[in-house]
């Protein structure tokens, strides 16, 4: 793209605006000026032929004198049986004499003129007068109009670059601003001067973004410090027991230590895994492709891959549902939201539990509600237990304390809610909904 | 010696139970604050080791409100939180060391000691009493230069002896130094392990009081 100068634009439109006002002035200035000069002058020919033929006594040597005058502006021709020879006041080729008495312009010998003549008799009395000269008059007046604008155009031009550039001043300074500002500052800009209504949209709509990028990138450091900081603890927990299983006496001491190294490792697994799925799920994943997904069937499919977890826990796992349910999303965030809330009750059900999930679709809203018959959330933690790391009295060891962050944020990803209710048999109930969509009976 | 857990994470829990019982302690390990300071005010414990994420109370108030009962028993503070402000506040808060995880169990291990060594009022390291040495770090326990091998629970009741040297220890008094919550105690433990020391260290180094208890003497 080619970079212009708004100073510059600005200008030349101005002056090139000046300067065609000015030319439209002269332009009509010289019509009404020429029309002027055409009846004035026309009058004066007039004038002349008729005061030449009321001299009845023609005096040829007056007359030269009279049509020798250089203030006269024409040409006088008389025809006149008294003179030798038809009377010319200028030594020029003879224009045509005519027979009507009146005005005409006439073509001769290239140049044009006007012409009156007054015939009487034999005697014809022409005055001429070239058109030129009108065109002169009326030109010179138009002239008169333009000059000033012309001379003056510098020194408006001039002006106009002061002008325009203390105009743009405020641009500048919010450049300065910018360009002085500490590169890693995320800080709204400020100017010391308050800001014209032109500019603040523009600075308004970069602080907004400045805002955002500020906030996105504190989630991100908190983000990164929670996970450090929850990474200690399985850490500090395989440090201790590789210390351990070295300084073992004897082997059932060393299986212990190993089998519980072989448990952090897993535990650190686990919140990595959990970590990379939350890194995932931040705001730019809502700009991913959405499509229509039958949450029934998904939980169907969720449940399946659980059973193994269920059958060696003896809790019964059941999905039931009167009809397919439509939602629009992202099938992988959907199925890691099933599969952690239900993954989450199979765990916490006590043995021999049960963990039922109903999926219900209305007009409006999809439903799923995983609900199991485990010792329950005390009431006071079922807000807390979906902050990220936060884990709960009760919670079973291993667990990342991200698994319920994961689905509220998937949840609200998808413009839906989930929340945690005391379950009927004293168990917990985790409500997920979603809007539904319609779709067509072919699916 | 009798140590307190304060730890809500098992694994980590479950390990620094393990590596202080190698190294002859007693230990109780509880998860929250509220059993910790119940834990505190019916046990007699030489040194608390104090998590502070802990569920039901943060361990920073259970530790103010520990000082502000005036008990004085020694607080090692082990967390995840580093940063200075952190520890300035745990050590204001009336903790007398602070570990962040993760920590090594050898370090772990010498700052109890350091600390039973600060609160019993000695500076150096071993403990002697006559010609017996006892070395806390080591274990190495020699009589006249001459090294003597006891087992992780005999070091425990000979350390126990040695720390109130002239002074009678009773048998409760030693139970409770010598096994925590969860480890059974035969009616006559303590008495076999006394026997085992005489037979090691010669019957005349501990003296039975009868009624009381026993003296290092």
């Amino acid at each position: 793209m080619r970079t212009y100068s708004i100073r510059r634009r600005l200008l030349v439109a101005l002056l090139g605006v000046l300067l065609g006002a000015g030319l439209i002035a002269a332009v009509a200035t010289y019509a009404s000026a020429r029309g002027e000069v055409d009846t004035f002058l026309d009058e004066e020919l007039r004038q002349i032929a008729l005061s030449l033929r009321d001299h009845a006594q023609l005096d040829l040597a007056r007359l030269q004198r009279a049509s020798d005058d250089p203030d006269l502006r024409a040409l006088v021709q008389i025809w006149d049986p008294a003179f030798e020879r038809p009377y010319s006041s200028r030594a020029v080729a003879p224009l045509p004499r005519l027979r009507a008495e009146g005005f005409a312009t006439i073509e001769h010998e290239g140049r044009s003129w006007r012409i009156y003549a007054t015939p009487s008799g034999k005697q014809t009395v022409q005055v001429a007068q070239p058109t030129a000269l009108r065109a002169e008059l009326a030109a010179r007046s138009a002239g008169r109009l333009l000059l000033p604008v012309v001379v003056l155009l510098p020194f408006l031009g001039l002006l106009g670059w002061w002008i325009v550039g203390s105009g743009l001043a405020p641009l500048t300074a919010v450049a300065q601003a910018l360009t002085q500002r500490d590169p890693a500052s995320l800080k709204p800009v400020t100017t010391p001067q308050p800001l014209p209504i032109e500019v603040q949209p523009l600075v308004e709509s970069l602080n907004a973004l400045l805002q955002r990028l500020d906030a996105a990138f504190d989630t991100q450091r908190r983000f990164a410090a929670d996970a450090a900081h929850e990474l200690r603890t399985p850490l500090t927990a395989l440090t201790l027991q590789i210390q351990l299983a070295a300084r073992a006496q004897s082997e059932q001491e060393r299986a212990i230590a190993l089998e519980r190294m072989e448990k952090g490792v897993k535990r650190a697994t686990r919140l990595v895994q959990q970590l990379l799925t939350m890194a995932r799920l931040e705001p730019e994943a809502a700009s991913k492709p959405t499509e229509p997904i039958d949450l029934y069937a998904l939980a169907l499919l969720v449940a399946e891959e659980l059973q193994p977890l269920a059958a060696q826990r003896k809790v019964s796992l059941e999905v039931n549902a009167a009809a397919a349910a439509w939602v629009l999303g992202q099938e992988d965030a959907m199925r890691i939201l099933l599969r952690n809330l239900i993954d989450n009750a199979v765990r916490y059900t006590g043995p021999e539990g049960r963990v039922d999930v109903h999926v219900r679709a209305s007009e409006r809203e999809v439903n799923v509600s995983v609900e199991d018959d485990g010792p329950g959330i005390p009431v006071e933690e079922h807000e807390r237990v979906f902050d990220r790391f936060y884990r709960g009295r009760d919670a079973a060891p291993g667990g990342s304390g991200l698994g319920l962050a994961i689905v509220r944020q998937i949840a609200e990803l998808h413009g839906g809610t989930v929340a945690l209710s005391a379950g009927v048999p004293g168990g917990l109930r985790a409500v997920t909904s979603f809007p539904a969509v319609l779709m067509p009976a072919a699916s | 010696m009798r140590v307190l857990v304060v730890e809500d994470d098992p694994m980590i829990g479950e390990a620094v139970v393990a590596g202080l019982g190698a190294d002859g302690y007693a230990v109780d390990w509880v998860r929250d604050g509220r059993a910790a300071e119940l834990s505190v005010d019916t046990h007699r414990y030489a040194v608390v080791l104090l998590d502070l994420g802990l569920p039901m109370r943060d361990g920073i108030d259970t530790l103010k409100s520990l000082r502000a009962r005036k008990v004085d028993v020694p607080v090692l503070i082990i967390t995840a939180r580093d940063t200075v402000a952190d520890r300035i506040a745990g050590l204001d808060a009336g903790a007398d060391d602070y570990l962040v995880k993760p920590f090594d169990l050898d370090e772990l291990s010498a700052r109890v000691r350091a600390l039973l060594r600060r609160a019993a009022g000695r500076a150096e390291p071993v403990l002697s009493h006559g010609s017996l040495t006892l070395n806390p770090a080591t274990h190495e326990v020699r009589l006249e230069g001459r090294p003597i091998e006891l087992s992780a629970r005999e070091f425990a009741l000979l350390l126990a002896l040695a720390e109130r040297a002239g002074s009678v220890v009773s048998r409760a008094q030693l139970e409770e130094k010598l096994y925590g919550w969860n480890e059974p105690v035969g009616s006559n433990a303590i008495e076999v392990h006394i026997h085992n020391l005489r037979k090691k260290l010669g019957e005349a180094l501990i003296r039975n009081v009868r009624g009381l208890g026993y003296k290092l003497g």
